[in-house]
């Protein structure tokens, strides 16, 4: 088991293309940790990077406290999930799980019994024997991760490992690989592009945009406090509310309306700031009555959730979000108060979109 | 086994001492000595940009070009060198015997002028365009898609069988089929005549220029076929049933819905099959060229006067415009085919 | 539509075909039967020259005319006794299967590598085999290609023809297997690599298996062009007992004298069957793939 560490890790392609970008993190053993970010944010260059199957151009690579960047990746002492899982098509299943320790040079008896544990241990063992086209996709994915459970490694890379899964099989995989990791205990770096996927599986998220890390934290730090807008955007399966407003006093201004201004950032800004008041739908309350230091507008869209209703109001220009608990969605055309929770609004800072009065928190200390 | 090491392929990259040179007995894998300042210097070349996102196994581009060698050997000795010397060959008066066999003199541009002014030659021209025009672009285009425009919505042993024949015709080997034409088109005992009633008719020298075109439509309609049902295959159905759903009639479906589809097609398909239609040396096998030289397509000329009759030279000049021919084909294709993509 | 037509004499009437929708107008009665024709008409101008090649061999009496035939077996003995015939088989075997391990060993090696390492001027490459590959053919090259090799000595050796069939046959081979190897997800070679293996052992435990079957359909493609190629052999060998098939089935019909038709016929059958047990092998076993440049 190993400790990951990035140090001014950087990946520059061709045309001066900075697919990871003077990057500093550090994976502490045993942690289940998630690259999450829109596709071409440089996650799955990231992983191939910590994989040796893309050169660093600058920076580092330690794994276990020792330097790797110059390795092969077959020297690196880890295993990789591909998202294709990459299964070799005129392999048996067995046969397959024991790719590594046949390369390994290990004997042929050591490798299949190597190899039927860790099939037993994903439930395989009727399966040992077929081709891998003739498994579901469920299977397939559990062959893969049998193959890189096979080989013992330090270190596991999931490469959207859930991604070609029916979403219902996808839910059940959640669970089953978080077991399975815990079990292990290996330090696992896995890349999704729905954070839904990372919020329910990791110890902790780095979020990525262009490169760079924009946010490193807990499911739950990175849902509650976003530290810039790009996150606040990316994380939530409702988006959030970014609302462009100026301070005056102890009010943001809001399209016309006014909306108090946290305590706890009061001395962090100026009158006359521009802001963005951040307020996830979840965390408003509506009211269809009359409520002072409220928004008010007029309900256009009514989406249902299932226990609760997603409801849009819209005032000059201006949208809203807010949910609705069961039973008291609103009718189309009605009108609507929207009042904030205290100490669940997030003021950005306008122009840059960082969080304002947050103590910046440590995003890259372990 | 065999120890070779991806890295060591990428950071020797740089040094240029040959394919060979990764290859070494395993002294390259452990870089015991290694110190981080090395790492440190590895890591920032400048190699890995290139070699990093493709070379999956590491090749690395020494080896992998050792790989491209043998093949590109032999494509330059026989068939870049060839075309290449037809240059030469053509402004002198090589022969395969006499004096000017040893010792072949530098004649100038004298064989292009002679081709130019030949009759002979100009009639294999003229001939030639005739054959492709009539047996490619006409016989085989049209047939071809009629074929597979008809035959797209017939299922079963009808199809199976259409198709079965006129694919057959198309691989058998050239001799056989030629033979199975002389025997068809035969005089005296030919099947044709028999069920035309036209005893004693000789097909191939009363119209002996009609007889191989109809034999290269027969020949090589299956390629034309086979191309337009893929390409029909790939219309979206939902425009045909959108067709069927405001009243088209057949015309107007294959006008303003197919064809608009299979318009880049029909363009590559008739390229390709002039193409090789142009350089078609079968009729060779039922006529030589014959009689009297009214089926002497260019490559049957070439035979006969440079082959058969030793002018080396001047075949080299006639085979060198006939190369130009076909550069200008297969550009006009290599064109079509990068705007499609 | 037009008003129906309880007219024809079909069996829509009895409404028991399911297959044929309704019933049909005069004018869809017409375009049937046009159909029919049409495919009749097709079918017999593609079928006619074919059926002697089937009835002949076996017909006690062989002649050009097309006949229903007395059944016999005799006509094979004129085969087994030329005494070129069975040999030109053979020479048609060396010269196919030679050509076919040399254009899928190195097209292979070729393919692969340009398919997945960024050589230097490799684009140019592809784009300069493909052109030449369309235009520089055997008949517009004969004559320097008959200079060359009668220079080179090679006049006459079977070994000189492999090398000029191959040489032709490279590029298209190179351009099809490397759109092959293009469709492989690069994953299993990277999935070899983190686990460890050597460039040797991903080439051997993981790529040759992999693209086994484009490796096939290479071969099959060049064997099958070579089998029937007759201007390569025809102008570079000169004696009788090297010549293949294709080379020795034209000097039968074009001897002095009149024709051996038994000895003819049954050739052309025994020299036809391969071609056609490999085209039903290849579209058995992957499917007729469709290549542009299939047949060259």
């Amino acid at each position: 088991m190993a400790e990951i560490e990035l140090v001014g890790l950087s990946k520059v392609y061709p045309g001066d293309v900075r697919a990871v970008d003077s990057l500093d993190l550090t994976i502490p053993d045993h942690e289940f940790f998630a690259l999450l970010g829109p596709s071409g944010c440089g996650k799955t260059t990231l992983l191939r990077t910590i994989a040796g199957l893309e050169a660093a151009t600058e920076g580092q690579v330690r794994i276990g406290g020792e330097d790797v960047t110059a390795l092969p990746p077959g020297k690196r002492d880890l295993a990789m999930v591909f998202q294709d899982y990459a299964l070799f098509p005129h392999m048996t299943v067995v046969d397959n799980i024991a790719y590594p320790l046949r390369v390994k040079g290990k004997p042929k008896d050591e490798r299949r019994e190597a190899a039927s544990a860790a099939g037993d241990e994903l439930s395989l063992s009727g399966l040992m024997e077929r081709r891998p086209a003739e498994l579901s996709g469920g299977q397939q994915q559990r062959v893969a991760l049998a193959r890189a459970v096979a080989c013992r490694p330090r270190v596991f890379l999931f490469d959207e490992p859930l991604s070609n899964l029916d979403a219902r099989l996808r839910l059940e995989a959640r669970s089953f690989l978080k077991k399975l990791q815990k079990e292990l205990g290996v330090t696992t770096v896995f890349v999704t592009h729905d954070q839904a996927e990372a919020l329910a599986m990791a110890d902790r998220i780095a979020v990525m945009d262009k490169g760079k890390i924009r946010q490193v934290g807990t499911p739950k730090e990175v849902f509650q406090r976003p530290v810039n807008t790009f996150v606040a955007n990316f994380i939530g399966s409702t988006p959030m509310n970014l609302l462009p407003g100026v301070v005056s006093g102890d009010v943001v201004q809001i399209a016309g309306q006014e909306l108090p201004l946290p305590a706890d950032v009061r001395d962090a800004v100026s009158a006359g700031q521009e802001v963005v008041f951040g307020a996830r739908p979840e965390y408003l309350v509506f009211s269809p009555s009359s409520v002072p230091e409220s928004l008010q507008g007029e309900v256009t869209v009514v989406e249902n959730l299932g226990t609760a209703a997603l409801v849009t109001l819209e005032a000059e220009g201006l949208s809203v979000a807010v949910t609705v608990p069961e039973g008291a969605e609103p009718e189309l055309g009605d009108k609507g108060w929207v009042t904030t929770t205290p100490g669940r609004v997030l003021i950005y800072d306008g122009a840059d979109g960082e969080l304002v009065g947050s103590r910046v928190p440590a995003a890259t200390a372990a | 086994m065999a120890q070779t090491t991806s890295p060591a392929t990428e950071a020797g990259a740089g040094c240029p001492d040959g394919p060979g040179g990764p290859d070494g007995p395993g002294g390259v894998d452990g870089p015991g000595g290694v110190d981080g300042a090395d790492n440190a210097a590895r890591s920032t070349a400048r190699d890995p940009a290139d070699s990093g996102e493709t070379d999956v196994v590491g090749l690395g581009k020494w080896r992998a070009s050792a790989f491209v060698a043998p093949a590109l050997v032999l494509v330059a000795i026989f068939l870049v060198f060839p075309a290449l010397w037809t240059l030469y060959i053509g402004i002198t008066n090589y022969r395969l015997t006499g004096i000017a066999a040893r010792v072949p003199e530098f004649v100038g541009f004298d064989n292009y002028v002679r081709a130019v002014g030949d009759a002979n030659f100009l009639n294999s021209l003229y001939l030639t365009l005739i054959f492709v025009l009539f047996s490619a672009v006409i016989g085989q285009n049209g047939l071809g898609f009629a074929l597979a425009w008809r035959l797209q919505d017939v299922r079963g042993w009808v199809r199976r069988l259409v198709e079965s024949l006129v694919l057959l015709a198309w691989i058998l080997p050239s001799s056989i089929v030629a033979f199975l034409w002389i025997a068809l088109l035969d005089r005296d005992s030919g099947t044709l005549n028999a069920l035309l009633g036209t005893p004693g008719l000789a097909w191939l020298i009363e119209y002996p220029m009609v007889s191989i075109i109809i034999f290269n439509i027969w020949r090589g309609t299956a390629f034309s076929m086979l191309l337009y049902s893929a390409a029909l295959a790939s219309v979206p159905p939902s425009q045909l049933e959108t067709a069927t759903l405001v009243g088209a009639s057949r015309w107007q479906t294959l006008r303003d819905v197919i064809f608009p589809h299979v318009r880049g097609h029909v363009l590559t398909n008739t390229l390709l099959i002039s193409l090789w239609t142009f350089n078609d040396f079968t009729p060779f096998l039922i006529t030589a060229g014959g009689p009297d030289g009214r089926t002497e397509t260019l490559p049957v000329y070439i035979y006969n006067t440079a082959i058969t009759g030793g002018q080396m030279g001047y075949g080299a000049a006639v085979s060198l415009i006939m190369l130009l021919i076909n550069l200008v084909i297969a550009i006009f294709y290599l064109r079509l085919l990068r705007e499609r993509r | 539509m037009t008003t129906v037509a309880a007219k024809p004499g079909t069996k829509s009437e009895t409404g028991r075909v399911p297959a044929s929708p309704p019933m049909m107008t005069p004018r869809q009665v017409v375009g049937r039967i046009g159909f029919y024709t049409l495919i009749a008409f097709v079918t017999a101008f593609f079928a006619l020259p074919m059926l002697w090649l089937l009835s002949t061999p076996f017909d006690d009496t062989p002649t050009l005319a097309l006949s229903v035939p007395d059944l016999t077996l005799n006509n094979f003995r004129d085969l087994l006794d030329n005494q070129y015939a069975l040999g030109s088989l053979v020479n048609s075997i060396l010269l196919s299967v030679g050509t076919a391990l040399l254009v899928v060993a190195f097209a292979a090696l070729a393919a692969y590598s340009l398919s997945r390492v960024k050589i230097p001027g490799r684009d140019m490459l592809l784009y300069a085999l493909l052109l030449l590959s369309s235009i520089v053919t055997g008949t517009a090259a004969m004559v320097p290609i008959f200079l060359m090799m009668f220079e080179l000595g090679l006049i006459d050796s079977r070994i000189g023809v492999i090398l000029v069939l191959s040489g032709g046959l490279l590029p298209a081979a190179i351009f099809i297997l490397k759109d092959f190897v293009d469709t492989i997800p690069k994953s299993y070679e990277e999935s070899a690599r983190v686990f460890g293996a050597s460039s040797f052992q991903i080439l051997r435990h993981i790529v040759v298996p992999v693209i086994r079957p484009g490796l096939a359909t290479i071969g099959v493609w060049t064997v099958v062009n070579v089998w029937g190629n007759f201007l390569v052999p025809f102008i570079l060998l000169r004696s009788t007992d090297k010549q293949p098939a294709a080379v020795l089935m034209r000097t039968f019909y074009t001897e002095g004298g009149s024709p051996n038709l038994a000895l003819i016929s049954t050739f052309s059958l025994l020299y036809s069957i391969p071609v056609v047990v490999m085209y039903l092998f290849v579209n058995r076993k992957y499917g007729f793939r469709f290549h542009g440049g299939i047949k060259s």
